[in-house]
C-alpha cells in the first residue's frame, strides 16, 4: 500500500486542486483525505506493508493519456517498438497511449488491432490502445471493418499521416463510424496545398529557401471536416491543430454544436517557425511549426477549451534519418519523455497555462472523448497515477532516454519539472526517472 | 583585415568588411588570371574537392580552374559515378572526405542548408556553390564584382532583379549582398514567383517591371525554369515574356545606360530577347572570367595560410 502524504492533488474529474493524503491499495485509489494519522493508515492497511512518501511540494494527478503516438510496430522497429515506446511513455508520465495506425503494414483489420493490443500487454508498462485506419491500406477508397475492429480493441479510426482527400469518403466514414461510437481522427492536411513543402510558408521559409506549406493546407481540411461532421452528426476529432484559422473555425463550430474535439501538440505551443534553422532537423515536423501569432492562438484555444486536449504526436525516427539535409530528413519529433516537462517549463511556469488545465487536457478530456478508463483519481478508480516534482531538473541525454529515438529539440538541454513516480493500475513502473 | 572564416556558406551572415575584402582580393586575382602564364605555387600541396550533386558546367569548371591556377590539387566527385548514386548519405560522404584529409570542399546540392550541414561535420573549409533555393554566394560576389567594374562603387545605385525569385538562390544571395553594400534592390515577377513573404529579405517587391525600371543602373534577369509552367506558377511563356521579358524597347524605360546581367544559361526570347542577349554577350563572358577570380580569392582566403596577402 502507498501513502502519499501532504501531496497536492490535481484531479479535474472531481474539480479538485488541493493538498491531500492519498492512499493506494490493491491497484486502486483507496481514499483521499485532508490529513491522516499513522494509526488511521495502519488500520486501513490491515497488515499490508505501507510505503510512505512525503510528497509535500509535489503534485499527484491522473496518469496522462496521449491520444496521438507513433510506436512504429509492426514494421519500423528500428525507429521504435511498442515496448520501447510504452517505456518512454511511463518515463514521461503517460499511463495510456493510443498508437497510430500508419505502421507497416497499416492497422486496417482486427487481427492487426489485436496484435498491437497484445504487444502492449506483453510490454506491461502503459496501456497501449490501437487506432485503426479509416480506409483499407490507408488508400482512401474503401472503409475498414470498423465494428469488427472495435470489438478487437480499436479506440478510434484514423488515416493519420495521409489525409483522406476525397470528401465523400470522409463523409461516409463519419456516417459509418456511428455504429461504433468511436471518433474519426482527421489528419487535417490538404495534400496539394502542402505539396512537398518543408516548413510553414512565411518570411522564415522564404529567407532560407525552404519550400513553404501554407497555413491553409491545414485549415481548408478543418473547415471541410467540420462541415461534414455537422451535416452527418458524426463524431470528429481533429489532430495536431496548428493554425489560428483552424482554432477560429473550431470555436465557431463548437458554438453551433458540432460533435468535434481537437488536440494540440506541445511543440506547436512552445516553438514557432522563427526557431527553425537550416540544419536543425529536430524541429522539422508536420504540421509544421506556425507563426508566433499561431502559437498565441493555440495557447488561447487550449485555455478557453476550443482545443480540448494536448497530444504529443510522438514521432520517433533514427538518428541517421534525421542527420540529413533539411529537405531529406523525415518529419517528426519524439516527445513522450520530454513533453510534460517542456509544457511545465515553457507554459505553466511563465503563467501561460495552469497545471490544472494541462492535466484536464492531457488526461480527463481524452478519457471522456475516447471512452477510456483512467483520467481520474476518484476513490475506487484504477491507480493510473503520476507523482510530479516541479523542482526536479534533468539534462535530456542520449544515455538516459528509453525511447529508441533521439529526435527531440531538447537533446542536450536541461528541463525542469518531471514525473518522479508513475503507477499503472497501482503498480509502480517508474521511480526517480528510472523505468522499473 | 584578418580572415577568420572557415567556410563561405551564405552572404546573409557575412559583414560588409568581409565582402569588401573578398572583392579586393578578387581584383588582385583577376590580374594574375590575365597573365600569360597563370600558375601560382601558393596552394601547392593543398587539396580541393568539388562535390557536385547537381549538374553544372560553368560553376564547377570555374572552381576547378580557380583551384588549379593557385596550384592546388583539385578533384571532382561526379555524383552519378560515385557511391552517392548507390544511396550513400551526405553524412557518410562527408565522413569519407574527412578521412581523405581534404583542405577544402566545394559543394553544390539540391537541398537548402546542405552546405552548412557539410561544414558542421568537416574540419576542412566548405564553399557553397549553390544549395537548393537557399544561397549561391559566389554568384552574388561575381555579380557585384562585375557591376562595380562597369559602374564603380554600387552604394546608392539601383538594381532590379526580375524573374522566378521564389525558387532562386541567385536572387536571395544577390538581395543580401547588394543591400549590405547600400544598393537599392527591387525584386520583380508575378505574385506566384514573388510572393509577399519574400519581403523578409528586406528589399522592395513589385509585380510591375515597367514601373520598376526607371532609374535602374542594373537589370538582372533570372533564368526561368520552364517546368514551373506545368506546376501552374504562370500560364504561358508567351504571357511571361510579355510581362517580364527584357527587350531593348523595355530597357529604355530605365532612362539611363543600364547594364543587363544574367546568371546563365539564358532562355532566349523568354526572359531575355535575342537582341538584348546578343548585346550583353560580352558582359556575360566578363562575368565568367570574374567568376574564376572571385573563386580564386575565396579559395585563397580560406586555405591560403595566415598572411592572406597576395604576393
Amino acid at each position: 500500500m502507498w501513502w502519499l502524504k501532504e501531496v497536492w492533488v490535481i484531479d479535474p474529474s472531481q474539480s479538485l486542486s488541493a493538498p491531500r493524503d492519498v492512499l493506494v491499495k490493491g491497484g486502486q485509489v483507496l481514499e483521499m483525505a485532508s490529513s491522516m494519522t499513522e494509526e488511521e493508515v495502519l488500520t486501513i492497511a490491515q497488515g499490508e506493508p505501507v510505503e510512505t512518501i512525503n510528497a509535500k511540494g509535489k503534485f499527484v494527478f491522473p496518469g496522462l493519456i496521449d491520444v496521438h503516438t507513433h510506436l512504429r510496430e509492426p514494421g519500423q522497429e528500428e525507429k521504435e517498438d511498442i515496448l520501447s515506446g510504452s517505456r518512454a511513455a511511463v518515463r514521461g508520465g503517460f499511463t495510456t497511449i493510443l498508437a497510430m495506425a500508419n505502421t507497416k503494414p497499416v492497422i486496417d483489420n482486427r487481427a492487426l488491432v489485436e496484435f498491437v493490443l497484445l504487444q502492449g500487454v506483453r510490454a506491461g508498462y502503459a496501456h497501449v490502445l490501437p487506432i485503426g485506419t479509416v480506409t483499407k491500406g490507408m488508400q482512401g477508397s474503401e472503409l475498414v471493418e470498423m465494428v469488427d475492429m472495435k470489438e478487437g480493441g480499436a479506440a478510434a479510426f484514423s488515416d493519420d499521416g495521409k489525409n483522406i482527400q476525397n470528401a465523400e469518403m470522409m463523409r461516409l466514414a463519419l456516417e459509418y463510424a456511428k455504429l461504433t461510437g468511436l471518433p474519426i481522427i482527421s489528419h487535417c492536411e490538404d495534400k496539394d496545398l502542402a505539396g512537398d513543402g518543408l516548413m510553414r510558408r512565411g518570411v522564415t521559409s522564404a529567407r532560407m529557401g525552404l519550400k513553404g506549406i501554407p497555413a491553409s493546407a491545414e485549415s481548408v481540411i478543418v473547415a471541410r471536416d467540420l462541415l461534414l461532421a455537422e451535416e452527418t452528426g458524426g463524431k470528429l476529432h481533429l489532430a495536431h491543430i496548428s493554425t489560428t484559422e483552424s482554432v477560429n473555425l473550431i470555436r465557431e463550430a463548437k458554438a453551433r454544436g458540432v460533435n468535434v474535439t481537437a488536440e494540440v501538440n506541445p511543440h506547436h505551443l512552445i516553438f514557432c517557425d522563427e526557431d527553425i534553422t537550416l540544419t536543425d532537423t529536430a524541429l522539422k515536423v508536420n504540421p509544421p511549426l506556425g507563426s508566433r501569432g499561431d502559437r498565441e492562438s493555440l495557447i488561447e484555444g487550449l485555455r478557453d477549451g476550443t482545443l480540448d486536449m494536448i497530444a504529443t504526436d510522438h514521432a520517433p525516427h533514427t538518428q541517421s534519418e534525421k542527420t540529413r539535409p533539411f529537405a531529406e530528413a523525415p518529419f517528426g519529433i519524439a516527445s513522450l519523455e520530454t513533453a510534460l516537462s517542456a509544457v511545465w517549463q515553457y507554459l505553466v511556469l511563465p503563467g501561460q497555462l495552469s497545471l490544472d488545465r494541462v492535466i484536464e487536457a492531457w488526461s480527463y478530456s481524452p478519457a471522456q472523448r475516447f471512452g477510456l478508463s483512467g483520467g481520474t483519481l476518484k476513490p475506487g478508480s484504477s491507480a493510473d497515477m503520476v507523482l510530479f516534482d516541479p523542482d526536479f531538473s534533468e539534462v535530456i541525454d542520449s544515455a538516459t532516454l528509453v525511447s529508441k529515438a533521439r529526435n527531440t529539440p531538447f537533446l542536450g538541454k536541461s528541463l525542469q519539472g518531471f514525473p518522479i513516480m508513475v503507477w499503472v493500475e497501482g503498480q509502480l513502473v517508474q521511480r526517480n526517472r528510472t523505468v522499473i | 583585415m584578418k580572415w577568420q572564416r572557415k567556410d563561405i556558406l551564405a552572404i546573409e551572415d557575412m559583414s560588409v568588411e568581409e565582402i569588401r575584402h573578398i572583392l579586393h582580393t578578387a581584383k588582385v586575382m583577376k590580374e594574375i588570371l590575365m597573365r600569360p602564364i597563370k600558375k601560382l605555387p601558393t596552394l601547392k600541396g593543398k587539396s580541393v574537392v568539388n562535390l557536385f550533386y547537381e549538374a553544372s558546367t560553368r560553376t564547377r569548371t570555374s572552381f576547378e580552374m580557380a583551384g588549379k591556377v593557385l596550384g592546388a590539387d583539385t578533384t571532382s566527385i561526379a555524383v552519378a559515378q560515385s557511391s552517392v548514386s548507390k544511396g550513400e548519405s551526405l553524412y557518410d560522404t562527408a565522413k569519407t572526405i574527412q578521412a581523405m584529409r581534404a583542405d577544402l570542399v566545394i559543394i553544390r546540392h539540391s537541398s537548402s542548408g546542405s552546405a552548412k550541414f557539410l561544414a558542421d561535420i568537416l574540419d576542412a573549409g566548405v564553399i557553397n556553390a549553390g544549395d537548393g533555393q537557399h544561397a549561391h554566394p559566389t554568384q552574388a560576389l561575381l555579380d557585384i564584382f562585375t557591376m562595380e567594374e562597369q559602374l564603380g562603387e554600387m552604394d546608392g545605385k539601383k538594381v532590379v532583379i526580375v524573374g522566378d525569385v521564389l525558387h532562386s538562390r541567385v536572387a536571395r544571395s544577390n538581395a543580401w549582398c547588394l543591400q549590405k553594400l547600400g544598393v537599392d534592390v527591387t525584386l520583380v515577377g508575378p505574385p506566384t514567383l514573388v510572393p509577399v513573404e519574400m519581403a523578409g529579405l528586406g528589399v522592395k517587391l513589385t509585380h510591375d517591371l515597367d514601373g520598376a525600371l526607371p532609374g535602374a543602373d542594373v537589370v538582372m534577369a533570372l533564368r526561368l525554369q520552364l517546368e514551373r509552367q506545368q506546376s501552374g506558377l504562370f500560364p504561358s511563356l508567351r504571357e511571361y515574356s510579355h510581362l517580364y521579358g527584357l527587350t531593348t524597347e523595355r530597357l529604355k524605360k530605365t532612362g539611363k545606360q543600364s547594364i543587363v546581367l544574367h546568371p546563365g544559361p539564358m532562355n532566349r526570347n523568354v526572359e531575355i530577347s535575342d537582341d538584348v542577349a546578343d548585346s550583353v554577350e560580352a558582359l556575360i563572358e566578363r562575368q565568367v572570367t570574374n567568376g574564376v577570380a572571385i573563386r580564386m580569392a575565396l579559395i585563397y582566403l580560406l586555405i591560403g595560410g595566415s598572411g592572406n596577402v597576395v604576393a
